[in-house]
């Protein structure tokens, strides 16, 4: 056990003292779940370029009343050619175009056309007109009641749009009122409880795997030969490799997770369900690196190779996506991964308050997995090591 | 033959016999990026079911449903007809349906005899938020038109006309319609197909790699005692570093021409303009070339070079936008791309894909990479001449 110990703390001390290792390990997962939370947080919301040249204040009272629609998210634009862009890249999802001639059509009793362009096989472009279509609709309704009034009873269209105005402001309108149906979600929650999660579960099994290569250079330094030479030979070796990885494995697991906690606001449910789970996923990893540190001949494959191979699971296993949205035969694939078992098991946590029990079928895939990574790289470990 | 040649064919020799080198620049970029287009092949169009539930039936909710077989909307929604609550939710949990729309009973009755309003309900799949919104988004409009009509009713009353009149008024408000139309238009530049983002993305993130791997080679080459021998030749140190610049570039060259027609001929990528294309590539791999230069320049060992490089090219790739679309970004990180070269290159390939015509488009891209690379150089420069203070 001491010699095991040495092997381990040796391998520790090394990685800790690597700036590069540190950066892969703590700083760049942190940054992409920033940078991915970020992107899926708020699709709650239509993004919607307001294009306005000049006009009066029937024009300026509609794009800011589509400003003040909780459906939207406005951004402003004088020229039409770069709202147009934007909505070309799909950084917009519909463009209004408020028409130049708005108050002198309104105010002339004459209707008047509001284009609204959406790519035309959008996804949410058609969804964003509607919504769009609400807000104008709002004001088109003073404008007709002032009409109607004014044709009913005479007086000044002003005076009457005022009056519209107030008793818009005073009634209680016909409301659409969404409503929740059905249990959990299939889904992890968007924003920051998607990315956190998810890169939690990519990063400890990618650094892991990239990790090997420090098993390939401590071959190539004579480490284990020296190891060798003691009563405890290649046990120890075995023991102590899986020890580090390991303990450097738990300790990417807490800051991503203490991270997550008080950075991003994540919710990481029962404590001892979340507890077990980033445990098993840990041994994942540690078998999964100490196998690549037995498969590769030279330190430059295994980091060359091992995140290759780490993104292209974490793609399979839904850790850059939800395997939800992807075609069925996809998903049957994805879940040959030990990635989709962590990400469902979040997912469970996360979105469906589960415990210890809920997670157990997803658990026991893990711990298989973990053996099976752990028993091939200790015989393959062994063999690199007597070899 | 020039020396600088010399030695950019033996570093690209080398890099032929190195698999990682071979995998990392023309196997996993292309297999990621069909990954990635797989992944999303069902997300790029979207068509809603949703189911329809009166509880009224009076002339108002036959408007909304008239309104749910409109033209406008047949290419978004399917719309099922439900009897009663307890089918409509049974087929939200069964996912026949992903979201109902509920018209209460009075609801007629709140239009046109003024009594109380009672919502319009959106019953939506917890997982199908996209459905609930254009459910909500649809029956909005319609009843926006409503209350209209009430708002026309009420305020003629209250400028004057008599309550007696009531019916009439009614009735003649119904007549009325909102005098500001939305009016749905299709952009014409084709949508963005997801092969066509993720391909440069990946083809993009892959190449910059290079940056360690030529940066690291010589470290090795130094340590090895070749350079030394290179430099004892008549041609100096510039020529190596010159040679090893040729080779990356052509190595950054070749792979992203692998992805161009990788990605068109096995996933249908459209990436427009091959002039346009060629240029943008171009530039990618100039910027790479200077990357290098700067990580040599800066780093003193091997592994200093492998971890800067490692570090520089992250950074880049996720302010850049690689790893997600770019689009869907906050403004925020959307501008910090474009402080990136394969910011500005994915501005450029984004526009091809999506139609923009001409080989201007990529003018303003082009420029962008190019002032970043020039702020690179002059870094390395400052760099190397503060080296040189003995």
């Amino acid at each position: 056990m001491t010699a095991a110990l040495a092997v381990a703390g040796a391998t520790v001390r090394r990685m800790l003292r690597d700036r590069t290792a540190l950066f892969f390990a703590f700083l760049l997962p942190v940054a992409v779940i920033v940078i991915i939370g970020a992107t899926v947080t708020g699709f709650g919301q239509f993004r919607v370029g307001v294009v306005q040249t000049g006009g009066g204040p029937l024009a300026r009272e509609l794009v800011t009343e589509l400003h003040g629609s909780s459906a939207l998210r406005v951004h402003d634009y004088t020229d039409e050619a770069q709202a147009r862009a934007s909505l070309r890249r799909s950084e917009l999802d519909a463009v209004v175009l408020v028409p130049p001639g708005l108050d002198s059509a309104l105010r002339g009793g004459r209707n008047v056309s509001v284009p609204i362009l959406v790519e035309g096989n959008g996804t949410a472009g058609p969804a964003a007109a509607a919504a769009v279509s609400t807000t104008v609709a709002e004001q088109g309704a003073r404008i007709q009641a002032a009409r109607f009034a004014l044709s009913e009873q005479g007086g000044g269209f002003d005076q009457r749009l005022a009056l519209a105005r107030s008793q818009q402001a005073g009634a209680a309108p016909i409301t659409v009122q969404q409503v929740v149906v059905g249990g959990g979600s299939q889904f992890l929650p968007a924003g920051f409880s998607y990315s956190t999660p998810t890169m939690l579960v990519l990063f400890v099994f990618l650094n892991a795997l990239a990790g090997g290569a420090s098993i390939v250079s401590t071959r190539g330094l004579g480490v284990y030969a020296r190891v060798m030479a003691t009563p405890a030979g290649a046990r120890a070796v075995v023991l102590g490799e899986t020890l580090a990885y390991l303990a450097l494995a738990l300790l990417q697991s807490l800051v991503i997770v203490l991270v997550g906690a008080v950075a991003f606001g994540v919710h990481w449910g029962d404590p001892v369900a979340a507890f077990a789970l980033v445990a098993v996923w840990a041994l994942v990893g540690t078998g999964a690196g100490v196998l690549s540190g037995t498969l590769f001949r030279t330190p430059e494959q295994a980091s060359a190779i091992g995140p290759a191979v780490g993104i292209t699971l974490g793609m399979l296993g839904g850790c850059m996506w939800p395997l939800a949205i992807v075609p069925a035969w996809l998903r049957t694939v994805g879940h040959a991964t030990p990635q989709s078992w962590a990400v469902d098991a979040w997912t469970e946590l996360l979105s469906r308050h589960g415990d210890l029990l809920s997670i157990a079928r997803q658990l026991a895939v893990l711990a298989a997995v973990a053996v099976g990574l752990l028993a091939l790289a200790t015989v393959r470990l062994r063999r690199r090591v007597n070899g | 033959m020039h020396p600088a040649l010399v030695i950019a064919g033996k570093d690209l020799r080398q890099r032929l016999r190195d698999r990682s080198a071979l995998v990392l620049g023309f196997v996993a970029p292309l297999l990621i990026a069909g990954l990635m287009a797989l992944a999303f092949s069902k997300v790029t169009t979207y068509h809603a079911t949703v189911g329809y539930l009166d509880l009224d039936h009076g002339p108002a909710a036959a408007g909304l449903e008239r309104t749910l077989h409109s033209p406008d909307l047949a290419g978004v929604l399917a719309v099922h007809d439900y009897r009663d609550r307890a089918a409509a939710d049974a087929a939200i949990g069964h996912h026949t349906v992903q979201a109902v729309i509920v018209v209460p009973a009075g609801f007629t009755a709140a239009v046109t005899g003024g009594g109380a309003p009672r919502p319009v309900q959106v019953r939506a799949d917890v997982d199908n938020a996209l459905a609930g919104q254009v459910a909500t988004a649809v029956s909005q409009s319609f009843v926006a038109q409503v209350n209209a009509d009430r708002l026309a009713v009420r305020t003629a009353l209250a400028a004057g006309a008599p309550p007696a009149d009531l019916a009439r008024l009614t009735a003649s408000a119904v007549e009325q319609r909102l005098p500001e139309t939305p009016v749905q238009q299709s952009a014409a530049d084709h949508k963005l197909k997801v092969i066509s983002y993720v391909a440069p993305a990946m083809g993009i993130f892959f190449v910059m790699f290079a940056v360690g791997y030529t940066s690291r080679g010589y470290f090795v080459e130094q340590a090895h005692g070749t350079l030394d021998r290179i430099q004892a030749a008549p041609v100096g140190r510039t020529v190596a570093v010159v040679g090893k610049s040729l080779a990356t570039f052509v190595y950054s060259g070749a792979s992203l021409a692998t992805m161009v027609l990788g990605s068109t001929l096995l996933f249908g990528a459209d990436w427009g303009n091959p002039a346009a294309v060629a240029l943008l590539c171009l530039g990618i791999s100039v910027s790479v070339v200077c990357l290098t230069a700067l990580t040599i320049a800066l780093a003193r060992t091997e592994r200093q070079a492998e971890g800067l490089a490692a570090v520089v090219v992250f950074a880049l790739v996720l302010a850049g936008g690689n790893f997600v679309f770019v689009s869907q970004e906050p403004p925020l990180l959307r501008r910090l791309a474009l402080f990136t070269p394969n910011g500005w290159a994915l501005r450029g390939f984004t526009d091809l894909g999506t139609g923009a015509r001409g080989i201007g488009v990529v003018g303003a891209p082009l420029l962008g990479i190019a002032v970043f690379s020039l702020v690179v150089v002059a870094l390395t420069a400052l760099v190397v001449r503060s080296r040189r203070q003995p």
